[in-house]
């Protein structure tokens, strides 16, 4: 009895122990962006005071109207030399909203301070940026707190994958920014081993499943980068408009393949993931299934799932031109020069990764069983 | 010939050889879903039609696509999509109230370059528009993971006739925690290979963590990966619960 008491102790201090690293993580992270002013170069203004004193409408060229607004804002200065001193901004915005911003008492902005004051001795400038960095922070907590309560567990690890998938792909970056002599494709081919080793096995631990899991991704990855380098350079890039990249310093079509093919991973990853953990779940539930019947139904949850894992690559890519897509519209562009412009590459990815997910089915089929007959043999 | 012609070309095969008529569904869908974005981009342009309506309207309609058209009418397919279309307003307010505070709206100054020849006051609300972008970016996600959960969970229902709504309850969750990582790593990675060249961006030209954290286009993109993540992990007790009562009442009144 004893024992079972003492067991639950450690139990309820460990996850006591959890929980209060998670709540003063919290804590002090909101308290430092609330209070985070004197680590930024740039200088920081808090409005204390705004007066609304014009108001136009306006049509353009193509007929679309709009009301611009002006407002004068009187903002304190938050760190640097003119730490507490007053300072004067006039601000422009317009109902939409496309690049300017309405703004209210207690925003906080970068600005740019005057060299010459004004007769009143009262700074004036002109603002840069919005600080955002405490609401960015409000979401990400709302986020881990909502995956930790639901996920508990596996809402923790997806967040720890996430987080060193993050790292590595930065970390990635910095060796190919530093070094312009290895390729990025290199850089890249080798990151995603590393990001399918370690999110596989974060989630899933060492087993053969993961191991199965990991081998079909790379090949399928793999495969189907080379389809879409293969299609590429088999039509010179026809149909590809770049100039959405065009402010890249860099070989626009390396970056763009290196994005597809990290792009398409997580699907791909996945769909092997599916397939080798149903693969070896009908194996576990009868040691005797033959290797016809487990292609069977592997292929139908291949079907199952081929639709819908296709269709999350197509939102998450498509869905991020839509503002800019209307914009030329409402520009009288035609909708196909609006369309090609800004949804090429997007619909390119879309669909090499759809190829990625297809291809992975049979691949990650195949490779279960596989793992799955390699085992049969050793007992 | 044109690129996306030909991928789409060898997508269609590979769905068709592997997938046979569910495979050519699945291809018809993307095609139907594309007409479905187009007419929502349309309907946005009009300044007088509100951006958040429309986006319900048309993920009522693209989460019809996915789980009736691709899969069939039943029970499964039909509390998926009721499950879709709650979390799908919830996530929605959510995240009105976000792009409203953050103001992640329009474009950021190292998009604004290329932008110079166009008139950027067209009277339309970037804001709501900012918003509806971020749902759909993960409506696909939470569709697929609503029916990944009910269909399972139904299998549960049918080699268990007796369990109770609870047990019930509890099965979909410990599912829905087993696929909500495998979902959110889909939709991390998708992001960031599509930000790859904005990352780049921000390494060549040496920009500090403040100056990145800071930037409109970041922050929008982060904020995408969070809320698509929310929306994963607030489907999974939504669906589950739905699923449960349904099944049990289903029981229940068969017994009467």
């Amino acid at each position: 009895m004893n024992v079972v008491i003492n067991r639950f102790k450690k139990m309820v201090l460990k996850r006591f122990f959890l929980y209060s690293t998670i709540a003063i993580c919290f804590v002090t992270s909101m308290l430092f962006v609330q209070f985070n002013y004197s680590f930024y170069d740039r200088p920081i203004a808090k409005i204390i005071e705004i007066n609304l004193i014009d108001s136009v409408k306006i049509v353009d060229m193509h007929n679309n109207r709009d009301q611009l607004f002006t407002q004068q804002i009187i903002a304190e200065i938050k760190n640097g030399q003119e730490k507490g001193q007053q300072i004067h901004i006039s601000n422009k915005y317009s109902t939409s909203g496309a690049y300017d911003h309405a703004f209210h008492v207690g925003h906080e902005l970068f600005v740019s301070i005057d060299k010459k004051k004004k007769d009143s001795g009262d700074l004036t400038g002109s603002i840069k940026d919005v600080k955002r960095d405490k609401y960015i922070l409000m979401i990400m907590w709302v986020f881990i707190f909502v995956l930790l309560l639901i996920g508990k567990k596996q809402g923790f690890f997806s967040i720890i994958s996430l987080a060193v998938n993050a790292l590595l792909l930065s970390f990635a970056l910095d060796v190919y920014v530093n070094n312009s002599t290895i390729s990025l494709l290199w850089i890249c081919g080798i990151t995603i081993i590393l990001f399918t080793v370690t999110s596989l096995l974060l989630v899933n631990g060492f087993n053969e499943k993961a191991y199965a899991a990991i081998v079909a991704t790379l090949i399928g990855t793999f495969i189907s980068l080379l389809i879409a380098y293969l299609v590429i350079w088999f039509t010179a890039g026809n149909g590809l408009r770049y100039e959405e990249m065009s402010f890249l310093t860099r070989p626009y079509e390396i970056v763009f393949m290196a994005g597809l093919f990290v792009g398409s991973l997580g699907a791909v990853m996945d769909v092997a993931i599916t397939m080798s953990s149903s693969i070896f779940g009908l194996y576990e539930k009868d040691n005797n299934i033959s290797t016809k019947a487990l292609t069977k139904s592997g292929l139908e949850i291949g079907k199952d799932i081929m639709g819908t894992m296709t269709n999350i690559l197509f939102f998450a890519y498509i869905s991020g031109s839509i503002p800019v897509i209307i914009l030329y519209i409402k520009n009288h562009t035609s909708l196909s020069f609006a369309l090609s412009m800004n949804l090429s590459l997007e619909l390119a990815r879309a669909l090499a990764g759809g190829i990625g997910i297809v291809l992975a089915i049979p691949i990650g089929l195949y490779t279960s069983i596989y793992f799955v007959n390699r085992k049969r043999h050793k007992l | 010939m044109n690129v996306l012609v030909w991928l789409a070309a060898i997508l269609f095969i590979l769905m068709i050889v592997i997938g046979g008529k569910k495979g050519a569904r699945s291809f018809i869908s993307l095609f139907l879903n594309f007409g479905v974005i187009l007419l929502i981009i349309l309907f946005m342009a009009d300044p007088n039609a509100n951006p958040i309506i429309l986006t319900i309207i048309g993920c009522t309609i693209i989460s019809c696509i996915n789980l009736f058209f691709i899969n069939e009418v039943n029970s499964k397919t039909k509390t998926a999509f009721l499950s879709t279309a709650i979390t799908i307003v919830i996530l929605l307010i959510f995240i009105n109230l976000v792009t409203k505070i953050t103001m992640i709206q329009g474009f950021g100054e190292e998009e604004i370059d290329e932008l110079t020849i166009f008139s950027l006051y067209i009277g339309v609300d970037f804001v709501k528009i900012a918003a509806s972008v971020i749902i759909m970016s993960t409506i696909g996600a939470i569709t697929d993971v609503a029916i990944s959960i009910t269909s399972p969970m139904l299998e549960i229902f049918i080699q268990h006739p007796t369990i109770s709504r609870k047990d019930l309850f509890k099965s979909g969750i410990s599912i829905g925690k087993d696929i909500l990582g495998s979902n959110t790593n889909t939709l991390f990675f998708a992001f960031f290979g599509g930000y790859m060249a904005l990352l780049l961006w921000f390494k060549d030209l040496s920009y500090t963590i403040g100056e990145i954290v800071n930037s409109k286009i970041f922050g929008s993109e982060m904020i995408t990966i969070f809320s698509a993540g929310i929306g994963i992990a607030l489907i999974v007790p939504i669906a589950s619960w739905i699923n449960a009562y349904y099944l049990v009442r289903s029981r229940e009144k068969n017994i009467k």
